[in-house]
């Protein structure tokens, strides 16, 4: 409760937040290499639909409890005049 | 016919034989017949925890090897007359024995003891194949620390794929450093392993005293860490556990719980 106050966050809160970064990749097997890969396909697939930057496209794999999730987001452009 | 339970926590010295030691006294007290089986052949460790290393004739592959019967290797504890320990080999590598040689030793034991409580190597190698064989359901040891959990959790996923009914034993827990907001509090490892908690051992100097001995904490008076041994002993069997005093941590727990931060509030 306190820590909505404090500016830093406590150990534990950084220990949580990393464990839940580590865990969602492991429970995938996605090692850091081969989801840069599958980042720059998806890229690809949505850069033939609409004109993207597939710089600024993100995946993130999150897990909650033991169901773990894909979230890819694209900035998409405006449709021009 | 008994039941099997290993005693896992991939991570190695998270107190894996001192739990399985502890709960084996505990059950044992509790009226019940009680084997325990140190599967870490190689690198054994249960025989000096429980006190009992100066007593070891044959071990777990001279009973898979058929060099005598599992009854003749079985050394019956000093201080109770229900608790036994089959020893690992110290000289023999993790390949002497087969998932198959395990499950048909503890569907012998199971046949004659209440429970049979398997020490399992640290690891997700053939050490731990070999372990989880036979067992009808794990307890999983964790420490409040990321790579504890993370080890945890790659065990539990192996468990999973088994179909072995799984629980948690957090162990080691400071309610000082949790209160302080320096480590992880019993409520975020369940969360974080979604699995159901059997109990939350406190850090406690008086089982670092009892391994020293030789000496099970729970046989030893009423450390917190015994305490807490003991009533997890009691859930393990399915008796009833006192709620109001069951996690420890004094204050910081109860509050814990009356938040709706432990599953005991939330059954």
């Amino acid at each position: 409760m306190w820590n909505l106050f404090r500016a830093k966050q406590s150990s534990r809160e950084v220990a949580k937040g990393r464990l839940h970064l580590v865990l969602a990749h492991d429970r995938v097997g996605l090692e850091g290499g081969k989801l840069q890969e599958m980042r720059r396909e998806i890229a690809a697939v949505i850069s033939k639909y609409v004109p993207i930057d597939v710089e600024a496209v993100e995946v993130q794999i999150e897990s909650k409890s033991r169901a773990t999730e894909l979230r890819v987001s694209s900035p998409l452009p405006a449709r021009g005049g | 016919m008994g039941r099997a339970i290993v005693i896992t926590s991939g991570k190695g010295g998270v107190g894996k034989t001192t739990t399985t030691c502890n709960l084996g006294a505990a059950i044992a007290q509790l009226g019940m017949s009680v084997v325990l089986i140190d599967a870490d052949i190689g690198l054994r460790n249960l025989d000096v925890v429980m006190g009992l290393e100066n007593r070891i004739v044959y071990h777990v592959v001279d009973v898979v090897q058929g060099k005598c019967s599992a009854q003749k290797a079985l050394i019956k504890d000093r201080r109770l007359d229900n608790l036994w320990l089959l020893p690992a080999s110290q000289t023999d590598d993790k390949d002497a024995v087969t998932p198959a040689d395990m499950r048909k030793l503890i569907g012998e034991l199971k046949a004659h003891y209440d429970y049979v409580l398997i020490d399992c190597p640290a690891g997700i190698e053939q050490g731990f194949k070999n372990a989880i064989a036979g067992a009808d359901e794990a307890v999983v040891v964790a420490t409040p620390e990321v790579s504890s959990i993370r080890d945890a959790d790659r065990v539990v996923g192996l468990l999973a794929a088994q179909d072995i009914p799984t629980r948690l034993i957090v162990n080691r827990i400071s309610a000082h450093l949790v209160k302080k907001g320096d480590m992880l509090s019993q409520a975020d490892v369940i969360e974080i392993l979604a699995l159901e908690l059997l109990g939350a051992v406190p850090l406690d100097e008086h089982v670092v005293a009892s391994t020293n001995k030789g000496m099970p904490a729970v046989l030893e008076g009423k450390s917190l860490a015994a305490r807490e041994f003991v009533r997890i002993g009691r859930r393990l069997i399915g008796l009833e556990v006192d709620t109001a005093r069951e996690t420890g941590g004094g204050w910081f727990a109860r509050i814990g719980r009356a938040l709706g931060l432990s599953p005991a509030s939330a059954a």
